[in-house]
């Protein structure tokens, strides 16, 4: 069924999404970025006198995620993946004289990245509930990084694009020196440098293209459709696998993620390693895969490779490291290596599943990074050689980590199983030594995994390891979330159905929406079918 | 009615020389900094009005000498919303004179609007000259030895600009802006031109503080009142930027006599800010290298001999001119180190968002005003081809970002310290009018860039009544 959603090209014909349509709003999509920039300028400017409002604080960050992503629900569900133009679209002309416009859009990969990023959203502001100090201002900072990361999704304008891209470092940073780790000096620095040089990369990438196309617009439908000559394809595609490589991360600019996401508070990391960092994928598939075929077909040698060594090198780096979050850490860059194995397929079936493990992939890096450092916080040590034989004092935490575990490793039932065997199947015939070097990355994963989970949860309990508690209502609830998504969509890829019939209940399904402009997307690698020509 | 577009150099003269008067006979006690102030403020915002209502109108005035275009227009505009934005920040508790603390950064917006409608050099010189004298009064109120320096600075900088000058009218025989371009048409890049023009961009890089020259200036700003800094890191950098536009304006025809120089000027400019702001904790410095990095962009879309370019840069220099201006008056009397400002975020948050968005802007951070012009450089650079400009310019936004990061860290993450440990420097005085100011300003800064449309269209036809097509 997988296979053929997307190497069938769209029905002309709608599916059968009852009432597809019905709501659409002409402002959808800027709702889901200045609600929440509107919401933190709020809460920054309420008076909150030694605290005393702090409850109403998080309750209103918590509310407005939930309206966002109620929101957010409907769009998807009456998102149309017959049509393979953008949806929910806005577009004003904004600086005219340099060819800004503020264009906003979404098709199926960005559906799926607006739904990965509500998820989020709600998470990361129940793992924040524990924050105590300042917490007027982490939360204005926290909903302004998620208006910066909805609005890099939805931008169909590389201005725009730039705008939110970049707005989300000085946040980020913030937060992580506020309210990080020991490390958190070092953690924000680096991830300013990394991603300044990420929003640097896609700067020059994007005036690069600009200048090639005239100098008239810097609108996505102008800049990647444009005919270019093949050396400035590749110098684009060159520029702009450096700002994916920064953000998403892949080795060797990997240099933030342990940092970040070990001292980052887990809100944030959550956030991070989830959509945050998920942008680079996407905006890989925008702006090469899906734009620049002949640099594609040229460059998916060196994204195979890319793939390969940061999968290989996370798991390496996992199986050596003995603090438990530098473990969550280096472990949630193992699926963005699968991601970008799927661009690197450069196939309509490896695409599919780039776009499905932006998804399944974010959740799965938030839910190991998250739940290692609640394992960390609720056993009072990071450290794996004091941390031991914790599954029967944790038994939430100890669900949730095996849960995190598999779906890393794509194990059926859970939704990474899907896009894993779509990248795999798609890459093994055009990349057969990259696919092969990030399943054996795979097979090293499995094992640090293993390690992690015989040490931590499995071993003889330490009998001087300071007390343990179990992960708290909130905290379950939290990962509950990102588990419970991937879980869903495991077993309902389509969408549940009406019992007898083909009919969505309530959830049309990823598998069905984020099918939306795929094929546009893929058709210049889809192979000649033998015969096709007679 | 059409001398109605003079009405605004007219009232900010007059006010400026009335403050002055009145300080000087004794009618403004230091009771009236609660009230005078907002007085100046209203006239010169309704200065600000005139000129925007009137300023649409062209013509030429004085027998040519002064010109009213679009470029006058806005750089008119933008001197105007400067300054009303430095005297409507300040703390006046930090300042030491009321009168001259009021009547400077009007002499000094004065200079600027003179410059901006000068038809000829002898017009840029005067205006470049009025502005530089003004922010030399500023700064002796506090340190005579500092301004002493500056003056000798500055000095020099009027000495390699005449000389500049009086090169470029011995050869095109000409000291009318548009006769000197139209000779220049059928010119060739000499040597002759190429000595000249070195001369004349020495002199404005030493007044606008562009490093490497920045020598003279950066002290300067770190030793006066904050309204004195504000003075020389926006005001006087606006009008040495103004009078560099015309000039380059008049010089495209032969680029090559400039282009490398003032890319130059430009990468250091911008990298060199970038990393000496991050080498900096305090935030006074810190600000200072960040409006010389900002300031390096400025001459990177002069540099871009395009037209997209310079009207960037336009757009670009007017943020950069409230935004500087205002900075350091924000910052008040918390000048004593990075302690001073501890906390400040929750102890005045007004000005501390004021502070933090001003920097913000400076550095390029989106979604601000700076971040729009940068940009909007950057798109200029990319039409003309200068990837190794717009890289460094990158490079050095990068820098700045980061620097302005440690900065909000202070201001909103660490704690206030207690009062014996602020050591000399206070928190800013706690006045209504000048938070409203500063609450005015953070729209006023996020508004330019987000509203940009038709203040970068109106840069743009600045750029056009240059002469640029």
């Amino acid at each position: 069924m997988l296979f053929s959603v997307f190497t069938a090209t769209p029905s002309p014909l709608p599916t059968a999404v009852p009432g597809a349509n019905i709501f659409s709003s002409p402002i959808l999509l800027s709702v889901t970025i200045w609600v929440p920039v509107i919401v933190a300028a709020a809460i920054a400017v309420m008076p909150n006198p030694r605290g005393r409002y702090d409850v109403l604080m998080k309750q209103i960050a918590f509310f407005t995620n939930l309206g966002l992503l109620f929101i957010i629900f409907v769009a998807y569900n009456q998102f149309q993946n017959f049509l393979p133009t953008m949806q929910y679209e806005e577009k004003q002309s904004w600086l005219p004289a340099i060819g800004v416009t503020y264009h906003l859009g979404v098709d199926g990969p960005g559906i799926v990245m607006l739904m990965l990023s509500g998820l989020v959203g709600i998470a990361s502001v129940l793992a924040s509930l524990g924050v105590r100090e300042r917490v007027r201002s982490y939360f204005a900072l926290l909903l302004l990084t998620q208006a910066a990361v909805n609005g890099a999704i939805v931008a169909r304008d590389m201005f725009v694009l730039i705008l939110f891209w970049g707005a989300a470092i000085v946040p980020l940073a913030l937060l992580i020196l506020g309210w990080g780790g020991p490390r958190r000096t070092s953690a924000a620095w680096r991830l300013v440098g990394y991603w300044g040089l990420g929003t640097g990369a896609l700067v020059l990438g994007t005036m690069t293209l600009y200048a090639a196309t005239g100098g008239t617009s810097f609108d996505m439908d102008t800049l990647l459709k444009a005919s270019l000559s093949p050396r400035i394809q590749l110098a684009v595609s060159v520029v702009m696998i450096v700002a994916a490589a920064t953000r998403l991360p892949l080795f060797p600019l990997h240099g933030w993620v342990r940092d970040v996401l070990a001292e980052a508070p887990v809100g944030v990391t959550v956030v991070v390693a989830a959509a945050a960092s998920r942008l680079g994928a996407f905006m890989l598939l925008r702006t090469v895969i899906a734009a620049e075929p002949s640099a594609g077909h040229l460059l998916s040698p060196v994204l195979a490779t890319l793939a390969a060594l940061t999968v290989g090198y996370a798991a390496l780096a996992a199986l050596r490291t003995s603090d438990v979050r530098s473990v969550g850490a280096y472990l949630a860059m193992v699926p963005g290596g699968i991601t970008v194995l799927g661009l690197a397929a450069v196939s309509p079936l490896g695409i599919a599943g780039t776009v499905l493990s932006l998804f399944t992939g974010g959740l799965a890096a938030a839910l190991i990074a998250a739940v290692c450092a609640t394992l960390a916080e609720r056993a009072q040590s990071r450290s794996l050689q004091v941390l031991a034989g914790l599954a029967a004092r944790m038994p939430n935490v100890t669900w949730l980590m095996i849960i995190a575990a598999l779906a890393l490793l794509g194990i059926p039932l859970l939704a990474s199983y899907s896009a894993e065997v779509m990248v795999f199947f798609g890459a093994f015939k055009n990349q057969p030594i990259g696919a092969f070097a990030v399943a054996a990355g795979l097979a090293v994963t499995a094992i640090a995994l293993a390690v992690l989970l015989s040490r931590t949860l499995f071993g003889a309990p330490n009998p001087e390891a300071p007390g343990v508690s179990d992960a708290s209502l909130g905290e379950v609830w939290y990962l509950g979330i990102l588990a419970g998504a991937l879980l869903w969509v495991g077993l309902f890829p389509g969408g549940p159905k009406i019992p007898g019939t083909d009919v969505p209940l309530f959830d049309p399904g990823l598998i069905s929406q984020m099918a939306a402009g795929l094929s546009d997307m893929s058709s210049p690698y889809v192979s000649p079918t033998p015969g096709a020509a007679q | 009615v059409k001398y109605a577009v003079l009405v605004p150099d007219a009232v900010v003269v007059a006010t400026a020389v009335v403050v002055l008067l009145a300080g000087r006979l004794g009618f403004m006690p230091r009771a009236a900094a609660r009230t005078v102030p907002a007085v100046v403020v209203v006239i010169t915002l309704i200065a600000f009005g005139v000129e925007l209502w009137a300023g649409a109108t062209l013509g030429t005035y004085f027998g040519g000498a002064l010109v009213q275009d679009r470029f006058a227009l806005f750089a008119k505009a933008a001197a105007l919303l400067a300054a009303a934005a430095a005297i409507a920040t300040a703390d006046w508790t930090a300042e030491d004179v009321l009168s001259i603390g009021l009547a400077m950064p009007l002499l000094a917006a004065f200079g600027v609007m003179v410059a901006a409608s000068s038809a000829d050099i002898v017009g840029l010189w005067a205006g470049l000259e009025l502005a530089g004298a003004a922010g030399i009064v500023a700064v002796s109120l506090r340190r005579p030895d500092l301004a002493l320096r500056l003056l000798v600075a500055g000095g020099i900088a009027t000495a390699l600009f005449l000389l500049g000058l009086a090169f470029v009218y011995a050869t095109t025989g000409n000291s009318d802006l548009s006769m000197i371009r139209a000779v220049l048409l059928h010119a060739a890049p000499t040597l002759p031109l190429a000595i000249p023009v070195a001369l004349l961009l020495a002199g404005l890089a030493l007044r606008a503080g562009l490093a490497p020259f920045h020598i003279a200036a950066v002290p300067a700003e770190l030793g006066a009142s904050p309204l004195g800094a504000g003075l020389v890191l926006g005001l006087v950098a606006l009008a040495a930027g103004i009078v560099a536009m015309k000039l380059a304006a008049v010089l495209l025809p032969v680029p090559a006599v400039f282009s490398t120089y003032l890319s130059v000027l430009a990468a250091v400019a911008m990298v060199g800010g970038g990393a000496a702001a991050l080498a900096v904790r305090s935030p006074r410095p810190r600000m200072a290298y960040l409006a010389t990095s900002q300031i390096g962009w400025v001459a990177a879309g002069l540099a871009s001999h395009h037209r997209a370019g310079i009207a960037a840069a336009l757009f670009l220099l007017g943020a950069f001119a409230v935004a500087a201006a205002s900075g350091p008056a924000l910052l008040g009397r918390a000048e004593g180190g990075e302690a001073a400002i501890h906390g400040l975020g929750g102890l005045r948050p007004a000005r501390a968002a004021g502070l933090a968005l001003a920097m913000l802007s400076l550095a390029g951070a989106p979604p601000l005003a700076g971040f729009f012009g940068q940009m909007a450089v950057a798109a200029g650079l990319a039409q003309s081809g200068q990837w190794g400009l717009l890289s460094l310019g990158v490079v050095g936004s990068i820098l700045s970002v980061a620097a302005v990061v440690g900065t909000l860290r202070v201001l909103y993450i660490q704690s206030p310290l207690e009062e014996s440990r602020r050591g000399p420097s206070a928190l800013p005085a706690v006045g209504g009018f000048s938070t409203l100011a500063a609450v005015a300003f953070c729209f006023v800064i996020a508004g330019y860039g987000v509203l940009s449309n038709p203040i970068l269209g109106l840069a743009d036809q600045g750029a056009e009544a240059l002469g640029l097509r």
